[in-house]
Parts: structure tokens; C-alpha cells; sequence
């Protein structure tokens, strides 16, 4: 399959032309030729199939009546042997019969003889086309499979890690018994060891979200729902890991930022926005975080005075597993899938997510929400689908 | 020579592991260095000429630590400290395409994470006594 996204590079596209009439190969040939592509024709389909499968053409216009091997046995091995080839037929006005027949076994198109040179030009385009819409889509094909091995690739790391951390503090232990060394760091190690326990939780825990969100069932109600509580609940959450961080906290949370949307997805929206101010943060930095209705939207600022995040990286910040370093070329324990948990959770909703950072400075995050019309009614919650989609959703985990 | 003279650099991403693997060799009479990633690996390597490399294979960056690996069989200097490689996704070294002339990873041995610490102290004992006996110039 390499080849086939390989050798669009090595030049205009390949035509091969199987016909036992050398005045139609000459004549397909210089039509052909004169539209920038490269031509190579065959009289028989043996030299034809052997050409197939040594110069892997893009596109083969065959005839169907030949001496010999017939034009749907070629059609028949080259789908066996590349069924990216897009296939022509050839064909007489008394075989149109044939031509479906043909199609129907895996040709593209059909040129009814006589043609004339646009009509020769029109399909191969068409056929050219077709041809570089399978490669794209091949392509697309290729990039889903390798990110989701990547996915898997890198979850595994990133559990792993942790994993060998902890199994090594505790196997240090084990071996060093009764040294008063290792017994006086005990305590200090078995608090790592939790630590890095939290941190695969979180990953887990953020890694079924997102599953979560993939299968669309996150956001499983609709409510009007005052942000500013939950944010507050949110904050008072992350107060200890502000304070180990030296961090303060500062709010503006006035009631009355009414949205609409499911509580828990906003919770889950905070509560990333804030860790990750927390702990981009500098030893004594502060965060803020400030909520308001304004033009029909409800506005969630959280800003940091931390690292900042350089210009160039911001595009790749809401992407799965984007960390940003630290000064020192470090990066802080987590996945990198909070943002994109963030973004996908913000989208659902309905709003849209700003970013304004400097590096040095900080970095401000500004969720856009729609707010609630004042005649907007509390809707049901689709409690059954929300239901199903979390069995399914553990199930997968 | 005794261990307390013998050198040993830790390159690993992960501080608890780098630290809790010093702590544990240190107590076993090593003289410990720590880097967190290649380059870092690699200067402290070329200051401190370590008789002994623990090498993470899997630093931030994907194929960091076998750049580092080539980095230090490839300078005048180190070309023979023995190299330990360590993995947390590997079973065995992964078979990378590197260009003809760096076609091998000059690796001594494999260990998977997390590490057996009695078969690692166990190899590095084995690796340092011949290395000791193998090379009279070393001061």
C-alpha cells in the first residue's frame, strides 16, 4: 500500500492502454500523452496484466473483445492484484451487455467505440479522479489506524510509567530491609508512590471521559444550570493542590451565568481548566477565575501567571496528548488530554474556548457558553440514553 | 576496585525512578549521577565518565535514548562504557531503521521496566569486575 501513495511523487499519472488494434493504442496514446500523462499500451492482455503488475498504473483502459486472454479476465486479475487500479473498459456498440457485465465485476467506466478524443480525455479524467480520491482515502485510512495505534501505544506508557515508579520504590524497600537509610525515607516514599497512584487514576479516569465523549453521550442533559456554583465547588476541590503548589486562588462569581448544559460535563470543564492553571503555575503565582453573563453568552475566564505557552505551540494545545514544557525542557505529571476533554465538552455545549498566553506571563483560557434565554424550560433529561451509554462506556474500559 | 569508586550514570525521564534506583545502588557502595534526558545524559557522560551507563529508552521524545546510545559509541571518548538499556514498552530492543553506518545499537544489555533489581546489581557486579580486571590504564 506504500507504493501506492509512493508513487504519486515520481510524476504525472500512469495510463496503461490493453488493445489488440494498433491504430486504437496509437490513437489513445497521442490523445492521452497530449494531457500530461505518461501512456504505455499492450496488445494482448498477457504483456498487459505482466505490465499491471511491474509499473503499478493508475489508471488501465482495456478492450474487452481481444484475441486471447479476454478483457474481463483482466479486468478480474488486476482487481485481485491491485484494486486501487481504476479500470476502463473498451468496448463495441453490440456489447454494451459486456460493459455492465464488466462494471459490475470491479470496471470503473465504459467507452463505447467509436469515441471520440474529448470523450477518451473525459473519462480518464473522471477515472483519475476516482483514482485520487481512493489514494486519499487510503491515506486517511492509514492516518486513523496509526493514530489509534498510537493511542494505545502511548496510554500503555503512560500507565506504565507510573507502574515501574511505584514497583521500584516498593522493591527498594524490600531489598533494603532493616537498612536505616531506606527506613528513614519510608515515609517520604510511600507518599510518591500515592502520588503517582493518583496520577494513573486521573489518567484513567480522563481516558473513559473521552471514550465517553467519542460515543456523544457526554453532555446527557440539558439543563439551565448556574455556572458560578459549580465553579465555586470546583475551586474549593482544588484548594489543596493550589495550596502544595503555593498557589492563590482568586474568584469573581457572581450569581446568575446561566447556561444551558449538563452540570457534570461543566464540572469536569472547571475543574481541568483550574488544575491545569494550578499547575502551570509558579511557586507564588496566582490564578483567577471569574464568571459572567454578557451579549446572550456566559463568559468562564481561568487565568494563570504561569509558564505561558509559546505562540507556536497554541495550535496543538487542545490536541490528545499535547503537553506543554516546562522552562527547564521538564513536562508536569499528566496525560494531555484535559484540554482536548475541555474542547470537546465546550463544543458539545454549543460555545467556543479562547486562548491569550505569554510566555513568562501566563495564559488566560475563556470558555464562550450560550446563555440561557429567559424563557428557555428546564428539559428532560435523557436519562435512558445517558444510562446506556455508561454501561457501554465501562464495558469498552 | 571497590564500588564506591565505580561510577554510575542514570539517564530516565522519571525522577521517582531515577531516584529510587540511585538510592538503591548507592546503598549498595555506587557512586551515583542522575540526568533526566539524553542531552543532559550525554554531558554529564562526557564530564564524569561513568564506568557504567543505565539508559531509559523512552524519554519525551520517542526515539531519544537511542540517539543518545549512538551519540556516545559514535564520541572518541566513551566508546566503550558499557551501556545498560532500560524499557517500560519493550520486551527486547525494537528493531529501528537507522541509516547502514549506525546499523547496530551498541547497547550491552536489555532489562524491561520495571527492573529486577537483584539481576541488575547482579550484571552490573559482573560488567565492572571484568571491565576492573579487563582494563589495567583506567586511573
Amino acid at each position: 500500500m506504500n507504493l501506492l501513495l509512493d508513487k504519486r511523487q515520481e510524476g504525472p499519472p500512469l495510463v496503461v492502454v490493453i488493445d489488440d488494434d494498433a491504430a486504437m493504442r496509437l490513437s489513445c496514446r497521442k490523445i492521452l500523452v497530449k494531457t500530461g500523462l505518461r501512456v504505455e499500451t499492450f496488445e494482448d492482455g498477457m504483456q498487459g496484466l505482466d505490465a499491471v503488475a511491474r509499473l503499478k498504473p493508475d489508471v488501465l483502459v482495456v478492450d474487452l473483445k481481444m484475441p486471447g486472454i479476454s478483457g474481463m479476465e483482466v479486468i478480474s486479475r488486476v482487481q485481485q492484484m491491485d484494486p486501487s487500479v481504476v479500470i476502463v473498459v473498451i468496448t463495441g456498440y453490440a456489447t454494451i451487455d459486456t460493459a455492465v457485465e464488466a462494471m459490475k465485476s470491479g470496471a470503473y467506466d465504459f467507452l463505447p467505440k467509436p469515441f471520440s478524443p474529448d470523450e477518451l480525455r473525459l473519462i480518464t479524467n473522471r477515472a483519475l479522479e476516482r483514482r485520487r480520491l481512493m489514494v486519499e482515502a487510503r491515506r486517511q485510512e492509514l492516518e486513523r489506524e496509526l493514530l489509534k495505534r498510537r493511542f494505545v501505544t502511548f496510554v500503555s506508557h503512560q500507565l506504565q510509567t507510573p507502574l515501574a515508579a511505584i514497583h521500584q520504590y516498593l522493591n527498594v524497600l524490600k531489598h533494603l530491609e532493616g537498612d536505616p537509610a531506606a527506613e528513614a525515607r519510608r515515609r517520604e516514599w510511600f507518599d510518591r508512590c500515592l502520588a503517582r497512584t493518583e496520577e494513573m487514576l486521573s489518567l484513567i479516569r480522563n481516558w473513559l471521559t473521552l471514550s465517553a465523549i467519542e460515543g456523544q453521550c457526554l453532555a446527557r442533559q440539558r439543563v439551565r444550570v448556574d455556572l458560578a456554583p459549580i465553579v465555586a465547588s470546583v475551586l474549593e476541590t482544588c484548594e489543596p493542590l493550589a495550596e502544595a503548589e503555593e498557589i492563590s486562588v482568586e474568584s469573581d462569581l457572581p450569581e446568575g451565568c446561566l447556561t444551558v448544559g449538563d452540570p457534570d460535563c461543566l464540572r469536569v470543564l472547571a475543574e481541568n481548566l483550574i488544575t491545569n492553571a494550578v499547575k502551570y503555575n509558579k511557586p507564588g503565582g496566582r490564578v483567577s477565575v471569574s464568571a459572567r453573563a454578557s451579549g446572550g453568552e456566559v463568559i468562564l475566564a481561568v487565568a494563570d501567571t504561569g509558564i505561558g505557552i509559546p505562540e507556536q505551540y497554541q495550535r496543538f494545545l487542545f490536541d490528545e496528548f499535547f503537553r506543554v514544557k516546562t522552562p527547564n525542557g521538564s513536562k508536569k505529571p499528566g496525560a494531555g488530554l484535559g484540554l482536548c476533554i475541555v474542547k470537546r465538552i465546550v463544543g458539545e455545549l454549543g460555545g467556543y474556548i479562547e486562548v491569550d498566553s505569554q510566555v513568562g506571563v501566563g495564559t488566560t483560557f475563556r470558555v464562550h457558553l450560550p446563555a440561557a434565554s429567559g424563557r428557555h424550560e428546564v428539559q428532560a433529561a435523557q436519562e435512558e440514553t445517558g444510562a446506556a451509554c455508561t454501561t457501554e462506556d465501562i464495558d469498552r474500559g | 576496585m571497590p564500588p564506591a569508586q565505580q561510577k554510575i550514570l542514570i539517564v530516565d525521564d522519571d525522577a521517582d525512578f531515577r531516584q529510587s534506583l540511585a538510592f538503591f545502588l548507592e546503598s549498595h557502595g555506587y557512586t551515583v549521577r542522575q540526568a533526566a534526558d539524553g542531552r543532559q545524559g550525554l554531558l554529564l557522560a562526557r564530564l564524569e565518565r561513568p564506568d557504567l551507563i543505565i539508559m531509559d529508552l523512552m524519554m519525551s521524545e520517542r526515539t531519544e535514548g537511542l540517539f543518545a546510545i549512538q551519540e556516545l559509541r559514535r564520541s572518541a571518548d566513551l566508546p566503550q562504557t558499557p551501556i545498560f538499556v532500560v524499557s517500560s514498552l519493550y520486551a527486547k530492543v525494537p528493531d529501528f531503521r537507522v541509516p547502514p553506518e549506525q546499523a547496530w545499537l551498541g547497547h550491552d544489555e536489555f532489562f524491561s521496566k520495571p527492573l529486577d533489581l537483584p539481576r541488575l546489581l547482579e550484571a552490573i557486579r559482573r560488567r565492572l569486575s571484568t571491565e576492573a580486571t579487563g582494563e589495567t590504564t583506567q586511573a
